[in-house]
C-alpha cells in the first residue's frame, strides 16, 4: 500500500483541472477534506524542502500541480515562445467587470465601460474565461454572463473572495462600504491597485 | 498609429484610450483634477481638442466618444447660463447629469484598476505550468455544470461553416436530351466511318452524360442508323454508320 501523500501526489499528476479537497478525500477514503488537505501541505512541504521543480497552488476551488515559476524562462525555451497569449487590457477590464459583478449582462458591462463590449466578450467567452449564466428578467432579455472555474485559474485566485477589494458599484456580492474614491489622478494610480480604506483615497465632496 | 501633436502641447497617440471614458479619466489625470470637483469647462474644451485629433475607423466608438462629447457641451452651456450669479453652479437637473458623469469616472478608474491587478495576477500565473490535457479516460457522466449555451452555439456555428466549406457551390450542366445526342452522333458519323463510344462522353465522363449517350446509341441502333460493337466485356464501343442492311450487336 502506497503512502496516502505518494497517492494524492500522483492524483494531482494525473488531474488537468483542479482537484478539490473533497474528490481526494472521496478517492482515498478519508474521514474529511480537511485530512486530504492535510495531506496534501505535507506534500507541498516534502516539494519544498526537497527542492523540487514542481509546487502545488490552490486555486478555482482545489489544488494543482505546477512547475515552479522559476523554471518559467526553460519552459518556455522549450515552447519555442516569449511568453504566453496574454489578454488585451479592453479584455482584462471588461473580465473585471464580469467578476465583481457578476452575473452581468453585456449593456451592464457597456455602460461602466463606456463603450461597445460585444468583441471583447466574445473574446473571452471563447477562451472560456467567462460563460453565459442565463438570462437577465429585463427589455431584450439580455445574455448574463459570470466567470468560470479557467478564469480562477488563470488568475491564480481560489475563488472569487481573493479579488481585491474595491469601493462602488464594483463591490464584491457581500461587501457594502460606505464610497470612497479609490483613484484621482496619476500620483494615486498605485493606490488603486491596492485599494483599502484610508490610504490615499479621496472622499467625495457630495 | 499616428502620433498628433495637439494644441494643450499634449502627444497623443490615437487609438490608445479604450473609449470616451478612457480619454477623461486620462484628461483628469494629467492635469491633477480630483473627480470630486470636475471642472466641466476645462475638461470639455481639452476632451475636444483631443477629439478633433482622434481618427476613428469603428462607428460605433466614434459614436460613444461624440455622446461623451454632447453630454460635456450640454453641461458647459448650462454653465454659461448660471441660474444665480455663483460660479460653476448648475441648475439641479445639470448637476445631477455632472455627478452621473463622475460616478461613471470613479466607476470606470475601479475598473481599469481592477483590469491592471488581473494583468498583474495573470503575468505571475504564466510562469507556471500545469498539466494542460489530462490522460486519464473521460468519466462516465459528463459534468453538466461546464456545459453552456454558448458552448452549443459555438457548435453549431462550426458545423455550419463546416458544411460550408466543404461543399462549395456545384453548378452541375444540364445533361443533353437523348434526341441530342442522337443528332449530335448522326452529324458526326457523316464526317467519318466510324467513331468511340468514349470521345462521345467526353473526358469528365458524367454518369447522366454516359447514360444519355447509351441511350442515345441503342436508339440509333434500333432505328438501324448506326451499327455498334463492343468487341469484350467493359470494351470500347465503336459506332459505325450503318450502310445497306441492318446488322448490331450492342
Amino acid at each position: 500500500m502506497p503512502e496516502s501523500s505518494d497517492i494524492v501526489e500522483a492524483l494531482l499528476f494525473a488531474s488537468d483541472a483542479p482537484l478539490e479537497a473533497e474528490r481526494i478525500r472521496e478517492v482515498l477514503d478519508l474521514a474529511d477534506a480537511g485530512e486530504a488537505r492535510t495531506l496534501v501541505d505535507a506534500l507541498r512541504e516534502r516539494y519544498e524542502t526537497a527542492g523540487r521543480a514542481l509546487t502545488i497552488v490552490e486555486v478555482g476551488g482545489g489544488f494543482r500541480m505546477v512547475t515552479r515559476p522559476e523554471m518559467a524562462p526553460w519552459l518556455l525555451r522549450l515552447a519555442k515562445t516569449r511568453t504566453k497569449a496574454r489578454l488585451s487590457r479592453p479584455a482584462l477590464e471588461a473580465l473585471a467587470i464580469v467578476a465583481y459583478r457578476e452575473p452581468v449582462s453585456r449593456p451592464e458591462v457597456d455602460a461602466l465601460r463606456g463603450v461597445n463590449s460585444d468583441a471583447v466578450l466574445d473574446s473571452l467567452l471563447e477562451r472560456r474565461l467567462i460563460r453565459i449564466a442565463g438570462r437577465k428578467d429585463a427589455p431584450g432579455r439580455p445574455f448574463l454572463y459570470e466567470t468560470t472555474r479557467e478564469f480562477l485559474v488563470a488568475f491564480g485566485l481560489r475563488d472569487l473572495g481573493d479579488l481585491p477589494k474595491v469601493e462602488g458599484q464594483l463591490v464584491l456580492p457581500d461587501g457594502a462600504a460606505p464610497e470612497t474614491a479609490v483613484v484621482a489622478t496619476d500620483g494615486q494610480a498605485q493606490a488603486e491597485q491596492d485599494p483599502g480604506p484610508g490610504g490615499t483615497d479621496v472622499t467625495p465632496g457630495s | 498609429m499616428s502620433t498628433t501633436e495637439t494644441p494643450a502641447g499634449l502627444t497623443l497617440r490615437v487609438g490608445e484610450f479604450e473609449g470616451p471614458l478612457d480619454l477623461l479619466l486620462h484628461l483628469c489625470r494629467t492635469s491633477e483634477i480630483d473627480l470630486a470637483a470636475l471642472p466641466v469647462r476645462t475638461i470639455t474644451d481639452q476632451y475636444l481638442t483631443h477629439l478633433e485629433a482622434m481618427e476613428f475607423r469603428d462607428l460605433d466608438m466614434a459614436g460613444a466618444y461624440l455622446v461623451m462629447a454632447a453630454t460635456l457641451i450640454y453641461l458647459k452651456s448650462k454653465l454659461l447660463v448660471p441660474p444665480d450669479e455663483t460660479e460653476e453652479q448648475l441648475d439641479p437637473e445639470a448637476e445631477a447629469l455632472r455627478q452621473e458623469l463622475e460616478l461613471r469616472l470613479r466607476e470606470y478608474a475601479r475598473v481599469k484598476a481592477v483590469g491592471v491587478w488581473l494583468g498583474e495576477r495573470e503575468a505571475e500565473q504564466a510562469l507556471l505550468w500545469g498539466r494542460p490535457v489530462s490522460e486519464l479516460p473521460s468519466a462516465d457522466e459528463i459534468p453538466l455544470e461546464d456545459l453552456s449555451v454558448h458552448l452549443l452555439e459555438r457548435a453549431i456555428k462550426r458545423l455550419i461553416e463546416e458544411q460550408n466549406r466543404v461543399r462549395p457551390r456545384e453548378i452541375a450542366p444540364e445533361p443533353p436530351s437523348i434526341l441530342e445526342r442522337m443528332t449530335e452522333i448522326l452529324s458526326v458519323l457523316r464526317d467519318t466511318w466510324s467513331l468511340l463510344f468514349s470521345s462521345l462522353t467526353g473526358g469528365e465522363r458524367r454518369r447522366s452524360e454516359v447514360v444519355v449517350t447509351l441511350l442515345a446509341v441503342l436508339e440509333l441502333v434500333k432505328m438501324g442508323r448506326i451499327r455498334a460493337q463492343q468487341t469484350e466485356l467493359f470494351g470500347e464501343i465503336v459506332i459505325e454508320r450503318q450502310t445497306g442492311e441492318t446488322m448490331s450487336n450492342a
